[in-house]
């Protein structure tokens, strides 16, 4: 009570917390957060409903998955971001465990074998966890180093990423190993990486990616590139899923055909209508409008998490919070341009709204992290 | 906070951190932004575009079949009816594999190599994508049960039920009202493009006879029918229509039951028979023996049915013989006569003294008597123009026909409708053949011989003519000159119909109206006068018809008729199978109407029957003739002769010719 006086006499600003504000960090959850999660979700079970043409079992099921996924969030948010930095090397080394295992016993589903299905335990996806556990390690590492990090680090941080991320390319699993890379890329970038090393990494990259294309890509990769392209070289292949999610947006128009009304998902010409192309339905039957409603939705809980980012009280959160958020923008975004077709068909789904399990749950154990940082590192500093 | 935290600077590191943080936010406003633009694009600027393509993916417009009108008799009973069947349909797109789905259907259902077949040329027709293809027609309950049972493995074969023709009286309409059948290629490429529109929706179209004649009529206007079908090709939903407008249900002047009696008169006989109405023109009757099932026809008839059906040189059932043109015999005579009356070659008191043969001037070839050929020799001695028609006198004949020449015989003869079809709705009747110098140079390059003459006066030689002219031209002798052109159709939807002709028969005047009393007493006595002790002063007639049926209570008149066979081909005279003497037989003929010189009833019916090979046209037609008009005259219009008084004054003008009108 003292340290509160005294801040409101210097500063003329500070305002004591309300009961209510106590009682929310007393259970550490912030309630902004909570309510754009709750309502991306409300909005994406409302989507699915019609996107899984009124099957109320797929709804059920998607609503239990949430629930889980914010009771799972409100068990990490008790633990202390000091918590997640003390394990987070014996978590990565669990996680390359995990992956290693995948590669011995791991179960085949999808053209992926990436899940595990270990006796007394559901079946789930190691790869998943690495989203979570590789920024915790990058963070760890690169918050006690001096930043802007050196040569040395960076190139360490990248053995840190690229190992997993290989893991998960030999598990046939791209999508993942993209998602996981970007999220440690996420942390080095937000560390102070020069931009000059940025642009150079950058244009490496490019100029490999030919040669990528040539010797490496796999046919089915090449194809995505060449329909991104050109959707009508093979209008009822390759090039059908982003043809007919293009017509189903386009019809929308502004105010959208009504909900339950829309033609192409209901007649089934949008395959993956209930995961990745859910975008698609989404902006058939409530136009532009409810896109844009989607995305400011979206923009709720990116600012948020930016906002917990901004006021974490040491490196190892800011780190942290700034690439979970931005992690949660490249899947958003990600999705949205490739189901609009502002980039090649990557299996990503939208988050919060696809049909989904584990992919879910990770997101929700980042939302957690999120809360972790913001109501535990208050007490600390006061 | 030890260790290298030391070497830290935080003030440093948050404001870089900070600056990354806001470079981001940056960035992602502005991928946003980008997005935000590509939506525009696509849901705004686009929109239109992607909206008709929306509606294209999904919209389907699909023709709905009308139902073809349907056919009755005179006294409504149904000709042709429409009957709901089942077909086995296919649509090609959607099928993945046809060869592995043909093999797995073979398993379920019986599919013969001809099915396939059948359907391989109808995949082959120009049709809307999407649309459904009949494989099989008419699947069994079984059939449809195994189908369905098995349907996740058939996609893109399904049920369909269809309306389609039936013929409760199969063979008995089989030429004359005709079948309908599916539509082939040339007849698909005949249709103009309207017309093909209309067709959108139907397998079917008329092939012969009625059918095919009022096949506009009885076809009616296909329907509209917007339909939402999903990825699959389903329908979904049912979005608009334009009704489908049904063909006209028509009647035909035909009576079924006089159809069957005629049918049954024929008995074992091959032949037809014509009855019309003289007032109206209507076909009361028109069938062709042997006949066939058209039934068999309208979901298309298998090749081994076919080759039944075309394979018999003999039965030849598919051959139409009511409008196929045969020698007509003797029936010509009574034209002749009224020829020879008009032209001034003879009159009431006119005879010959018949030899029993006739010689040309100057020619030592005989033209014997046809008539007399199985009878005892000799001729009919005196022989005026009514003891010629009711004797059949062929000598009488030969010097009237060769004193007035081809060119009167032709010019007169037309009028009666030989050589022409007077038919209103019959286009696909022959014309036969009604000989003139012109007719002869042009088809066979030759001249015309007084010979040639001669064996045209007795309907031999090049004259043909159709059991159907027959009665045309027996119809008009019945109405005394008055052509009313024969008709199938008697009204459309309850309204009568009357057909639009374009150039009217004129009717056949003649000088003195009185020769028609005269005709028709000479034809009434070819089956009322009967034997007495004059030498061949009976009718050729009497003795199978008046006298077969002594309480005959109308009169009829008629004139029998045999024709040599022309030709039989070598392969048939080589077959076991039939006794060849049959078939050289002569064909009968024979024509009447009924009742005659009644003062009350005008004609009611006029008949021709033709009897193939039946070698006698009075013995073995008349009685059909007889038949036909007795099952008209008494059971179906039941007219009580006997309460008409003057029955009995008729029957003595027999013996005493008399002028009698009759008062139509």
């Amino acid at each position: 009570m003292i340290n509160q006086d005294f801040i409101r006499q210097t500063t003329g600003f500070y305002r004591p917390p309300s009961r209510v504000q106590k009682i929310w960090r007393l259970i550490h959850t912030d309630p902004p957060l909570l309510v754009g999660i709750i309502l991306l979700c409300c909005f994406g079970l409302f989507v699915l409903y019609s996107a899984s043409d009124g099957d109320e079992g797929v709804v059920r099921r998607q609503a239990m998955i949430m629930l889980a996924g914010l009771v799972l969030m409100f068990a990490v948010s008790q633990f202390s971001p000091h918590f997640f930095r003390r394990w987070a090397p014996s978590l990565y080394a669990a996680g390359l465990a995990l992956l290693g295992l995948v590669l011995f016993i791991g179960v085949e589903e999808n053209g992926a074998r990436s899940w595990l299905d270990l006796p007394g335990l559901p079946s789930f996806q190691p790869s998943e966890t690495l989203k979570i556990v590789v920024p915790l390690l990058m963070a760890w590492y690169l918050a006690s180093r001096p930043l802007p990090p050196r040569f040395k680090h960076l190139f360490w941080s990248a053995m840190m990423i690229l190992i997993p991320a290989a893991l998960i390319i030999i598990q046939n699993d791209t999508g993942t190993a993209i998602m996981v890379a970007m999220s440690g890329i996420f942390v080095v970038l937000l560390a102070g990486m020069r931009w000059r090393m940025v642009f150079a990494g950058f244009f490496v990259l490019l100029s490999i990616s030919p040669l990528w294309y040539l010797f490496l890509a796999q046919a089915h990769q090449k194809n995505r590139i060449l329909t991104f392209f050109d959707p009508y070289r093979d209008p009822t292949g390759a090039g059908y899923n982003i043809i007919q999610s293009q017509i189903a947006i386009g019809s929308g128009g502004v105010y959208g055909k009504g909900y339950g009304e829309g033609a192409q998902s209901h007649l089934d010409f949008i395959p993956e209508s209930n995961t990745d192309f859910i975008l698609a339905v989404l902006a058939e039957e409530f136009g532009l409008l409810g896109v844009l409603f989607l995305i400011c939705l979206y923009l709720f809980v990116l600012i948020r998490g930016f906002y917990i980012a901004y006021c974490a009280k040491d490196m190892f959160s800011r780190l942290l919070a700034g690439s979970i958020t931005l992690t949660f923008f490249f899947y958003v975004f990600v999705n949205m341009a490739m189901v609009s077709g502002l980039v090649p068909v990557i299996g990503l789904p939208l988050p919060l709204i696809s049909r989904g399990g584990t992919a879910i749950l990770t997101l929700f154990i980042g939302f957690g992290l999120l809360m972790s940082i913001h109501t535990h590192g208050r007490k600390r500093t006061n | 906070m030890v260790g290298k935290w030391q070497l830290k600077d935080h003030e440093v590191e948050q404001r870089l951190f900070n600056r990354r943080l806001a470079t981001a936010a940056v960035l992602i406003f502005l991928l946003f932004f980008a997005l935000i633009l590509k939506l525009v694009n696509l849901q705004i600027s686009q929109f239109e575009y992607f909206s008709a393509r929306s509606d294209g993916n999904r919209l389907h417009s699909q023709y709905v079949p009308p139902a073809r009108g349907l056919i009755f008799d005179r006294q409504g009973k149904l000709l042709a009816d429409n009957q709901p069947i089942f077909n086995l349909t296919v649509v090609r797109e959607q099928v993945v594999d046809l060869d592995k789905t043909l093999n797995l259907l073979s398993t379920l259902i019986p599919l013969s190599a001809d099915d396939i077949e059948q359907f391989n040329t109808r995949l082959q027709r120009n049709r809307v994508p999407f649309s459904s293809v009949p494989l099989k027609y008419v699947l069994t309950d079984e059939e449809k049960s195994r189908i369905s049972v098995n349907s996740h493995l058939l996609t893109g074969i399904s049920i369909e039920p269809q309306f389609v023709r039936q013929y409760p009286l199969g063979s008995l309409t089989a030429h004359s009202v005709g079948y309908v059948s599916e539509i082939n290629r040339d007849e698909l490429d005949g249709l103009s493009e309207e017309e093909k529109e209309n067709y959108g929706g139907t397998n079917h179209i008329g092939k012969t006879g009625i059918e095919r004649t009022y096949e506009e009529i009885l076809h009616g206007s296909v329907g509209y029918e917007i339909v939402e079908k999903n990825n699959r090709g389903q329908v979904m939903r049912y979005l608009d229509r334009t009704d489908p407008v049904a063909g006209k249900n028509i009647t035909l002047h035909m009576d079924a039951q006089l159809q069957k009696a005629a049918e049954e008169a024929l008995g074992e006989f091959r032949g037809a028979v014509v009855a019309i109405d003289p007032s109206t023109g209507g076909i009361l009757a028109m069938i062709s023996k042997p006949s066939f099932d058209p039934n068999l026809f309208v979901t298309g008839i298998s090749s081994k049915d076919y080759s039944v059906l075309v394979t018999d040189e003999i039965n030849t059932p598919l051959f139409d013989r009511s409008t196929n043109p045969y020698p007509p015999g003797s029936t010509i005579k009574p034209f002749l006569g009224m020829a020879g009356l008009h032209h001034e070659f003879v009159d009431y008191e006119f005879a010959i003294q018949d030899p029993g043969y006739f010689r040309l001037p100057g020619v030592s070839y005989r033209w014997g008597d046809y008539t007399l050929r199985t009878v005892i020799g000799g001729g009919h001695g005196h022989t005026d123009l009514q003891k010629a028609i009711f004797q059949s006198c062929d000598t009488f004949f030969y010097d009237l026909g060769n004193r007035m020449g081809i060119d009167i015989i032709h010019g007169f003869l037309a009028q009666f409708g030989f050589g022409d079809n007077f038919a209103v709705d019959i286009s696909y009747a022959r014309t036969g053949v009604l000989p003139s110098r012109e007719w002869k140079m042009a088809s066979r390059g030759e001249p015309w011989y007084p010979g040639d003459t001669i064996n045209s006066s007795i309907g031999q030689g090049y004259m043909w003519a159709t059991p159907l002219q027959l009665a045309t031209a027996a119809s008009i002798v019945a109405n005394k000159g008055k052509v009313v052109q024969p008709r199938m159709l008697k009204a459309v939807e309850g309204e009568d119909y009357k057909p639009f002709i374009e150039n009217p028969v004129p009717d056949v005047m003649v000088n003195d109206p009185d020769y028609w009393r005269y005709i028709e007493e000479a034809m009434t006595m070819v089956i009322h006068r009967p034997y007495s002790d004059e030498f061949r002063d009976y009718g050729t007639a009497f003795e199978a018809i008046a006298m077969a049926d002594r309480d005959m209570s109308y009169r009829m008149a008629g004139k029998s008729g045999s024709a040599q066979v022309v030709g039989i081909s070598q392969e048939i005279l080589a077959s076991t199978d039939i006794v060849v003497s049959d078939l050289n037989k002569d064909h009968g003929l024979f024509i009447s109407f009924a009742p005659a010189q009644n003062a009350r009833i005008a004609p009611q019916i006029a008949v021709a029957v033709f009897v193939e090979n039946g070698e006698h046209g009075s013995s073995v037609a008349g009685p059909i003739a007889k038949a036909v008009t007795d099952k008209y005259l008494l059971e179906i219009l039941q007219i009580d002769f006997a309460s008409f008084e003057d029955v009995g004054e008729l029957q003595q003008e027999i013996t005493n010719p008399l002028v009698t009108q009759s008062n139509d």
